[in-house]
């Protein structure tokens, strides 16, 4: 091990020691004492850079080749940056990276490099500039049923659907979609594992981390259900999402921040028009709310936009639509939040993560047992447990 | 998630649970970068001035993620500090208990906030299965970042100078070299003997190592931000979530994939933190050796993060008594070593379960070492054939390893192996992309120092506009390639 190099000046705590890299006796990198050379059958350690091989240089030219880099990059990159700026959350950081970028875009579009990365996106099968790319139809759309009008729903294309009332049989299994945010997630992947346990169920799982229902110029989730409807045809959908919507709406007649008038309205309008769409394809809902929050600030806010769902999910009636709440599998005596919660055998299991908000494994089982008996119970699925322990997907 | 990428902003506030982190590859990071690295070299003639830039700019750093926990970042650099100040003095007995006062406040810290939920869940539901009621309170205590790495980098600095290979330094310096930004949140792990005398020497400001350093920062990024969330996304989280799910032949690749995933993923990081700290003029040791081509378990710790395991040999593995004693005694300090070792990876028993496994593959490895030698045979396999068998069957046993580091839990990785052996079936996920990403991931590490270095030539033989449009090329690639959003940096919280 090397030792520190003695001052060569008095002054060595108030300024720098000239430092002579040369020195051996005084510093070493000490990679170089580990070097345990490159074995046999190998050449090099790809640690060729500790030797620094090439030349220093000032490092003003190291800052000009940093500025020729990223000037490169920005101009080529700027209408992709734009549009991730426009789809960020709306506030003061949008508006400056708008402004700065802004110019920018218009200048790369104007030179046609923007078809660059455009083209490359379009190759890779995204959505040029910016959010999580659609998932690809596999099948075209059915014919829907012929759409009910029905007093006091908000959506134009709400139907009334049968009771779920379900027999699943191998051939024809009961067919559920689980569609969600990141908590969502946390959710749909002990789900898809329990409902596995039953027989003739099968599940697909559409969790898209960052989303939600109120910024669709990101992610637009309307458009991905109705492309998993018709790629999946299901008879249930079940439905996590929320956390992520506590934030200002783009609508056309301008912009909304919540807890502002016109946004209960306007997002109220969009989980209406979301489960429309699922009854218009003969596909029943379960909505699962949002589970209590450690943050009392976003628990208040989740529980506002639970209670928004809640009337919405009411008026579509018994059929079309459920409302499951997540607190009681979720939640302590008392409905709060809590991290630990018993489980059958007594002994305490972390039900949540240490950022208050999502779900760990054994808090989505629990959620998951929760969804899976409300299925039972609320919307009548005989789901006989025993099923083939689950194989690959069908 | 953060900004990252090529989409710096998300649309949503809630993303994944390190959201807000400033992790290299974001934009909010180059900027800071940009600002700092400018500042810094113009103050390099003041030292006074540029440690305290320095302070600021790597407090500030720590706090974008959260700003309460750089109290924690500066009571462990005081008592590090004072520490070292009160133990370097002291003679005796008084100087071993000031020793390890030291070391017992700065791993109480490390308890409190890694290790209390783990040991208080498992202790009260032992107590309450025997029925005396559960006496500790459960608790979620919120993990800082970087928390496992400073603290290690502080009893290091300690040790070093109650050893006496390292004088006390001063207060700033020590706050310098605990909170310096590049190594901040996950490492290398960088000794006070490697760091200090740097932080106390002038350094040129016409001889900066821009070639290495942007080769390990583009190399960094592209194993970052293309193969490491690639592999996250399309095959390792979707297996590892549902196993029931998928066939065995997706399983196989899920594990194979997330060992390349995770090396690319961490070795990436720390590139780019060698990489940056090279950029100001700073050497920080290397941390991976082409880890895949090891020959054996022992092989491979020289190889996988070498900050670590050489911190482990010689502030763990050497107290306890190392290789001296009976070959009982020096398994059972192996043992100990990669156990605790497992455990530094996380409070949970799949770390534990991976730390035991690395021990006895060590102890192992070592007997039939000795073995060889008994036998007149040389310790390590001679030949190209001999040589690659033993490479790929220590890069299989290091997977299995993996498997239960990655599994959420012991359960998870044991269902993982039993879909090895019943999981017939389709296997949509073995697709040839994800297949050639691991394919280039191991044998990226096959590729000869020359090739590289003959590349590099020709970059450095170009004018610096030049230099910068093909940097701008590369970075252009790695965020179109990328995907969009960076998987979670998976060493952060360790």
């Amino acid at each position: 091990m090397s030792t520190t190099p003695p001052p060569k000046t008095s002054k060595s705590d108030e300024g720098f020691v000239p430092y002579d890299w040369s020195e051996p006796e005084t510093y070493r990198p000490p990679a170089q004492a580990r070097d345990p050379g490159p074995g046999p059958g190998r050449s090099g350690d790809h640690a060729f850079w500790e030797r620094l091989p090439f030349p220093g240089v000032p490092w003003r030219r190291v800052l000009t080749i940093g500025i020729a880099c990223f000037g490169l990059w920005f101009l080529l990159d700027a209408p992709s940056l734009q549009h991730s700026a426009q789809v960020s959350p709306l506030g003061s950081r949008r508006t400056v990276a708008l402004d700065v970028v802004g110019p920018m875009a218009a200048f790369s579009r104007t030179l046609g490099l923007a078809s660059v990365v455009g083209s490359a996106d379009r190759a890779l099968g995204r959505t040029p500039g910016g959010g999580p790319a659609l998932a690809v139809p596999t099948r075209k759309p059915k014919p829907r049923p012929k759409s009910i009008p029905v007093a006091g729903i908000t959506s134009p294309t709400s139907t009334t659907l049968p009771p779920l009332d379900y027999h699943p049989t191998p051939a024809k299994p009961l067919k559920v979609l689980i569609v969600g945010d990141s908590v969502g997630l946390d959710l749909g992947q002990p789900l898809v594992n329990t409902l596995a346990s039953y027989g003739d169920v099968s599940t697909y799982l559409d969790g898209r981390i960052d989303t939600g229902l109120s910024r669709p110029d990101y992610f637009n989730w309307p458009a991905e259900l109705r492309i998993d409807l018709t790629n999946q045809q299901p008879n249930l959908v079940v439905v996590m999402i929320g956390a992520n919507d506590p934030q200002g709406l783009v609508t056309p007649e301008g912009s909304r921040q919540f807890g502002q008038p016109g946004w209960d309205a306007a997002y109220s309008a969009r989980v209406a028009a979301f489960i429309a769409e699922a009854n218009s394809v003969g596909a029943h809902v379960l909505w699962v709310g949002m589970p209590p929050m450690q943050d009392p600030g976003l628990d208040a806010e989740l529980i506002h936009l639970n209670e928004l769902v809640q009337i919405q999910v009411a008026q579509v009636g018994d059929h079309g639509a459920s409302y499951l709440s997540s607190t009681p599998a979720l939640g302590d005596k008392k409905g709060a939040y809590t991290a630990f919660l018993p489980d059958a055998s007594g002994a305490e299991v972390n039900v949540r993560t240490p950022d208050g908000i999502h779900l760990t494994p054994g808090g989505g089982a629990r959620l998951a047992a929760a969804v899976a008996g409300a299925m039972q119970t609320e919307l009548h699925v005989h789901l006989v447990p025993g099923g083939a322990e689950a194989g690959p997907r069908p | 998630m953060s900004a990252a990428g090529r989409h710096p902003a998300a649309a949503a506030p809630i993303p994944c649970p390190n959201d807000g982190h400033v992790l290299f590859p974001t934009i909010d990071f180059a900027i800071f970068f940009a600002v700092v690295f400018a500042v810094q070299w113009l103050l390099v003639p003041y030292a006074g001035a540029w440690k305290a830039f320095m302070v600021v700019a790597s407090y500030v750093f720590y706090a974008w993620w959260d700003w309460r926990f750089i109290f924690l970042l500066a009571a462990s650099t005081g008592i590090a500090y004072g520490g070292g100040r009160l133990v370097h003095p002291a003679t005796g007995t008084r100087r071993k208990v000031l020793l390890w006062t030291t070391l017992a406040l700065l791993l109480s810290l490390l308890g409190w906030f890694k290790y209390f939920g783990f040991v208080a869940v498992n202790i009260d539901n032992v107590t309450h299965a025997l029925g005396l009621g559960r006496p500790l309170p459960l608790v979620t205590v919120t993990l800082p970042v970087g928390i496992s790495f400073f603290t290690f980098m502080a009893i290091s600095y300690v040790v070093d100078v109650y050893r006496g290979v390292l004088r006390p330094a001063r207060g700033i310096d020590v706050t310098v070299y605990l909170a310096f930004f590049p190594h901040l949140i996950a490492g290398p792990i960088v000794r006070g003997t490697e760091l200090l005398p740097q932080i106390r020497s002038m350094r040129d400001p016409d001889d900066v190592h821009y070639v290495e350093a942007f080769w390990l920062i583009s190399a960094g990024l592209a194993k970052k931000v293309v193969l490491s969330s690639y592999l996250s996304a399309h095959v390792v989280d979707p297996v590892f979530a549902n196993p029931h799910q998928h066939s065995a032949l997706e399983v196989l690749l899920a594990i194979w994939g997330y060992a390349v995933q995770i090396y690319a993923d961490f070795s990436g990081y720390t590139d780019i933190a060698i990489g940056l700290a090279l950029l100001m003029g700073f050497r920080f040791p290397v941390n991976f050796r082409r880890p895949y081509t090891a020959i054996d378990l022992q092989d491979f710790w020289r190889r996988w993060h070498i900050t670590l395991s050489f911190w482990l040999r010689d502030y763990l593995y050497i107290p306890l008594g190392g290789n001296r004693g009976s070959e009982w005694r020096v398994s059972v300090n192996i043992l100990i070593t990669m156990l605790l070792g497992g455990l530094w990876h996380g409070a949970s028993w799949t770390f534990v379960i991976w730390g035991a496994y690395h021990g006895v593959g060590q102890i192992i490895g070592r007997q039939r070492r000795s073995a060889r030698v008994a036998r007149g045979l040389p310790a390590e396999p001679t030949g190209g054939a001999r040589v690659a068998w033993a490479q790929f069957v220590t890069f299989q046993v290091v997977c299995l390893g993996w498997l239960f580091f990655r599994a959420d839990t012991v359960g998870t990785a044991f269902a993982m192996l039993g879909r090895l052996v019943v999981g017939w079936g389709s296997s949509p996920l073995v697709t040839p992309l994800a297949v050639v990403a691991i394919a280039a991931g191991i044998a990226s590490q096959y590729l000869p120092d020359d090739w590289l270095t003959r590349g590099l030539k020709v970059f450095a033989d170009r004018r610096p506009v030049v230099q910068g449009g093909i940097l701008g090329l590369v970075l252009l690639a790695i965020t179109t390639l990328g995907p969009q959003g960076v998987a979670p940096f998976i060493y952060y919280r360790f």
